[in-house]
C-alpha cells in the first residue's frame, strides 16, 4: 500500500479533513515503483477495480479501510504500463460502473471515456500532443458513388499544410479513419511527423464504414471497395505517386483485419502495410471461442495462414502485451516473415485501445514511410 | 573582394536564432548585390522576403530548382535519365549502408576492445581503414554512376540543358557573392551538379548554412542519432564541391548527433580524418578567407578522444 495512504489507515481515528488533505495532495492512481494503488471514497457495499487486461482478474476487489469512508486495491504494473480502467461500485443491489473520480486522465473512444492509469515509466509522447511551430494540413469531406455497395460513401481526406497540385503523393488509407481522428489524435500526430520530416507529406484517406464488423471481417466486397472505388476516386481527385510502394493501408482491431485482408486479396496494389492489435483469429483445430462476428474473421485468416502470399513489401504490427489478441498477432509474425515480408513488430504494455495505437503511430508511420529528416539540414 | 582567397562564411541553422544577418555584416563582404540559391528549399524556393529584412544587400534568388524543373519538363528524355540515375544511386546507397553496417559494428568492437595495448590498437587501425576504404569504394561507385548520365547529358550534347545552363551561368556573372540556403542538401546538390556550377562558384564570395555549407566541403556526410528507428550510422553521400577542403561539416549537431556517446564520437573522428570534423549550430559560424580561417564563433571539432573542442582562428 502506499505509505501516506498506510500512515492515514494507521491513524488512530483519522477525520474527514485528514482524507480531504490526503486526496487534495496526492495523485491518483497511488503509483509506487511497479505497485499501483486505487482509491475510491464513498458509500459502497463493494467497489471493484475493472480493467480489462489479459493475463488480470476482469473484477478486481478493492478492500475497505477501516474507519474511513475509503476503499483501495493495489496491483502490480510493469514499468511503461498503460491501462484503461473503470470503477464498479455495487451499492444497495445496483452495479455501476464509473470513471475514477480522483484521476482527470481519461481516454475516450467510441463507446464512451475510460481512466488512465500511468504506471511508473510511461510519458504520453510529446508528438501526439499539438505543437504550435508545426504546420496544420487540412481536412476535407468527400463523398463519392461506391459501385461495389451501391450506395455514396464519405471519407475524410487528409492535405498535408505544404500541399501543391503540382507534386505527388504518398497515399495513407486508414480504416475507422475517423475514430483515429477523434481517439488516437491522428491529425495532430500527422502534422507533427510531417513537419520534423519523419515521415513526408502525404494525402490520407480516412474511411469508416457503416457497418465494420460485417465489411472489416474479410469480406470480399470491401477489398473491392478499397480497389474499384476508393483508389480510382483517390487518384482522380488528387496528385498521388502512382506507385504501390507510394500506398500504404492501416488498421486496428478489425481494420486491421480489413487492411490485411485487401491487400492479400489484391496483392500488387498496396506497398506496405501498417496492422494495430489486429483481431487475426483463427482456428488450429475446432471452433473457435470468440463469439459469431468473428466467423468471417477466422475463415479468412485461416485460409491466410494456408496460403499467406505476399500481401505486402513492407508490413508494421504492434500489438499491445495486455491484450488478448497478443497470442494471434505473435504467431502471425514468423508466418509473414517466412514469406519474405520485411516486417517488423512492435509490442506494448498497453491493451486494446486507441491510445495504444496512439503511441504507436510515430515508429509505425516513419518505418513504413520515411521522411526526408535524414537528408535535410535547415 | 580578392578573387584568388574569396570569402567563404558558414553557419549552423538559422533558427531559432538567425545570424547571418550579423555574420555577413562583420564578414568584409559589403553591401553589394547577393545571388541567393534556395534550392534546397524546393517548392518553397525564391521565398526571400524575409531574409531581405535583414540585410543591406540586395538579395536576388536564382530559382535552380525552378529551372531544374522547366528542363525537366522541356527535356522529358533527361528527366527520365535522371529519375534512372537517382535510382542507381539510391541502389548504391542502400548497398553501401548494408555493408557499413557490420564494419561500424566491428570498428565499435575494437574501439571498446581491451587487452594488449598493441594487438588492440593494430586492430582498431585495421578497422578503421577498412571503414575509410568503404567510404572511398562508395564515393568512387557514386562518381561512376554521375560520370555516366554526364557522359550522356551535357552541354555539348544536349540543347535545353546548354540553354538553362548559360543562362544561370550569365545570371550567376552578375553577383560577387552567393547566398546557400540550408534545406534539402540532396536536392541542392544535385542541382548544382546538373548546372555545373562548381566552377564559378570557385571565386565567389559565400555565405551558406546547414546544407548549404556541407555542399562546399570535399564530402557530403549524412547524419542523424535521433531518428524515429534510431540511431542511423553516418553515411557519405557525396563529394561536395570541394571550396571548403579538409573538413566534414555536421549542422545542427546538438540536435541531431549524440555527442555524449565518447565512442562514437571517436569513431567519427577517426573515420573522416584527416579531415576534421565540425559541428555548426545555431548561432555558430566560420570565416575562411580562401582556406584560411580567419574567425569563429561556437563552432566545435570532434577529437580523437571522443570530445568536442573549440575552433580557433590561426
Amino acid at each position: 500500500m502506499n505509505p501516506a495512504l498506510r500512515k492515514l489507515v494507521r491513524k488512530a481515528a483519522p477525520d474527514g479533513a485528514d482524507i480531504d488533505a490526503l486526496l487534495r495532495d496526492l495523485d491518483f492512481p497511488l503509483v509506487d515503483g511497479t505497485d499501483v494503488t486505487f482509491v475510491f471514497r464513498g458509500k459502497a457495499d463493494a467497489v471493484y477495480l475493472r480493467c480489462w487486461i489479459a493475463g488480470l482478474d476482469t473484477a478486481q476487489p478493492f478492500q475497505a479501510l477501516a474507519g474511513t469512508d475509503l476503499w483501495a486495491t493495489t496491483i502490480e504494473l510493469p514499468k511503461g504500463s498503460r491501462i484503461e480502467y473503470k470503477f464498479e461500485v455495487a451499492s444497495n443491489g445496483n452495479k455501476e460502473l464509473i470513471l475514477d473520480p480522483l484521476n482527470d486522465v481519461v481516454a475516450r473512444d467510441p463507446f464512451g471515456a475510460n481512466s488512465v492509469c500511468q504506471a511508473a515509466g510511461y510519458e504520453r509522447p510529446e508528438w501526439t500532443l499539438h505543437d504550435p511551430l508545426a504546420r496544420e494540413g487540412s481536412l476535407q469531406n468527400q463523398k463519392f458513388e461506391s459501385s461495389v455497395f451501391e450506395e455514396p460513401r464519405e471519407i475524410e481526406v487528409y492535405l498535408p499544410a505544404t500541399f501543391r497540385e503540382n507534386r505527388r503523393y504518398p497515399l495513407l488509407v486508414v480504416h475507422d479513419g475517423v475514430d483515429y481522428l477523434r481517439y488516437a489524435d491522428l491529425k495532430i500526430v500527422l502534422d507533427n511527423l510531417i513537419h520534423r520530416l519523419e515521415i513526408p507529406p502525404m494525402i490520407v484517406a480516412l474511411i469508416q464504414s457503416p457497418d465494420r464488423l460485417k465489411e472489416y471481417a474479410g469480406d470480399n466486397r470491401h477489398a473491392r471497395f478499397l480497389v474499384e472505388d476508393l483508389l480510382p476516386f483517390m487518384n482522380d481527385a488528387f496528385p498521388l505517386t502512382d506507385s504501390p510502394a507510394a500506398r500504404c493501408i492501416m488498421g486496428a482491431s478489425f481494420g486491421g483485419v480489413a487492411a490485411l485482408h485487401a491487400a492479400w486479396r489484391y496483392p500488387e496494389h498496396f506497398g506496405s502495410l501498417l496492422l494495430q492489435s489486429g483481431s487475426f483469429a483463427f482456428s488450429d483445430i475446432g471452433r473457435h471461442r470468440r463469439g459469431p462476428v468473428f466467423d468471417p474473421v477466422v475463415r479468412f485468416m485461416n485460409e491466410f495462414r494456408e496460403h499467406p502470399g505476399r500481401p505486402a513489401d513492407r508490413i508494421f504490427m504492434s500489438c499491445g502485451m495486455y491484450e488478448s489478441l497478443i497470442y494471434e498477432n505473435r504467431s502471425l509474425v514468423p508466418h509473414l516473415q517466412s514469406k519474405g515480408v520485411d516486417l517488423r513488430f512492435e509490442e506494448a504494455r498497453d491493451a486494446h485501445n486507441w491510445e495504444n495505437w496512439r503511441d504507436r503511430l510515430r515508429i509505425g508511420l516513419s518505418w513504413l514511410l520515411p521522411g526526408p529528416a535524414w537528408m535535410v539540414y535547415e | 573582394m580578392n578573387p584568388e582567397a574569396p570569402l567563404r562564411l558558414l553557419l549552423g541553422p538559422q533558427r531559432p536564432v538567425v545570424n547571418f544577418d550579423s555574420a555577413l555584416a562583420r564578414s568584409g563582404i559589403g553591401d553589394g548585390p547577393i545571388g541567393v540559391i534556395s534550392a534546397a528549399w524546393q517548392e518553397a524556393e525564391g521565398d526571400i522576403d524575409g531574409m531581405q529584412r535583414l540585410v543591406k544587400n540586395p538579395l536576388s534568388d536564382l530559382l535552380l530548382y525552378q529551372k531544374a524543373e522547366e528542363l525537366f519538363v522541356a527535356d522529358t528524355r533527361l528527366h527520365e535519365a535522371y529519375r534512372q540515375r537517382q535510382e542507381r544511386l539510391k541502389e548504391q546507397q542502400r548497398l553501401y549502408k548494408l555493408r557499413l553496417r557490420q564494419l561500424m559494428i566491428a570498428a565499435r568492437a575494437t574501439l571498446r576492445a581491451e587487452g594488449e595495448r598493441a594487438v588492440v590498437a593494430a586492430e582498431r587501425r585495421h578497422a578503421i581503414s577498412q571503414l575509410r576504404a568503404l567510404d572511398m569504394h562508395h564515393l568512387r561507385q557514386v562518381d561512376k554512376i554521375h560520370a555516366r548520365f554526364d557522359s550522356a547529358f551535357n552541354i555539348g550534347c544536349n540543347a535545353p540543358l546548354a540553354e538553362h545552363t548559360a543562362a544561370l551561368a550569365e545570371a550567376l556573372s552578375r553577383f560577387d557573392s552567393l547566398l546557400i540556403t540550408g534545406g534539402n542538401v540532396v536536392v541542392l546538390m544535385n542541382r548544382l551538379r546538373l548546372f555545373g556550377l562548381g566552377s564559378q562558384l570557385q571565386r565567389k564570395n559565400i555565405i551558406a548554412w546547414s546544407a548549404g555549407a556541407m555542399v562546399l566541403c570535399d564530402r557530403i556526410v549524412l547524419f542523424h542519432d535521433r531518428m524515429p528507428q534510431g540511431r542511423r550510422d553516418a553515411e557519405i553521400m557525396c563529394r561536395g564541391l570541394g571550396l571548403v577542403p579538409g573538413i566534414v561539416l555536421l549542422p545542427d549537431a546538438r540536435g541531431r548527433l549524440g555527442s555524449r556517446d565518447s565512442l562514437r564520437v571517436s569513431l567519427f573522428d577517426r573515420r573522416f580524418s584527416p579531415a576534421t570534423s565540425v559541428t555548426l549550430d545555431n548561432g555558430s559560424y566560420l570565416l575562411f578567407e580562401g582556406e584560411t580561417l580567419q574567425d569563429t564563433e561556437a563552432a566545435r571539432r570532434m577529437t580523437r578522444n571522443g570530445k568536442f573542442k573549440r575552433v580557433r582562428a590561426a
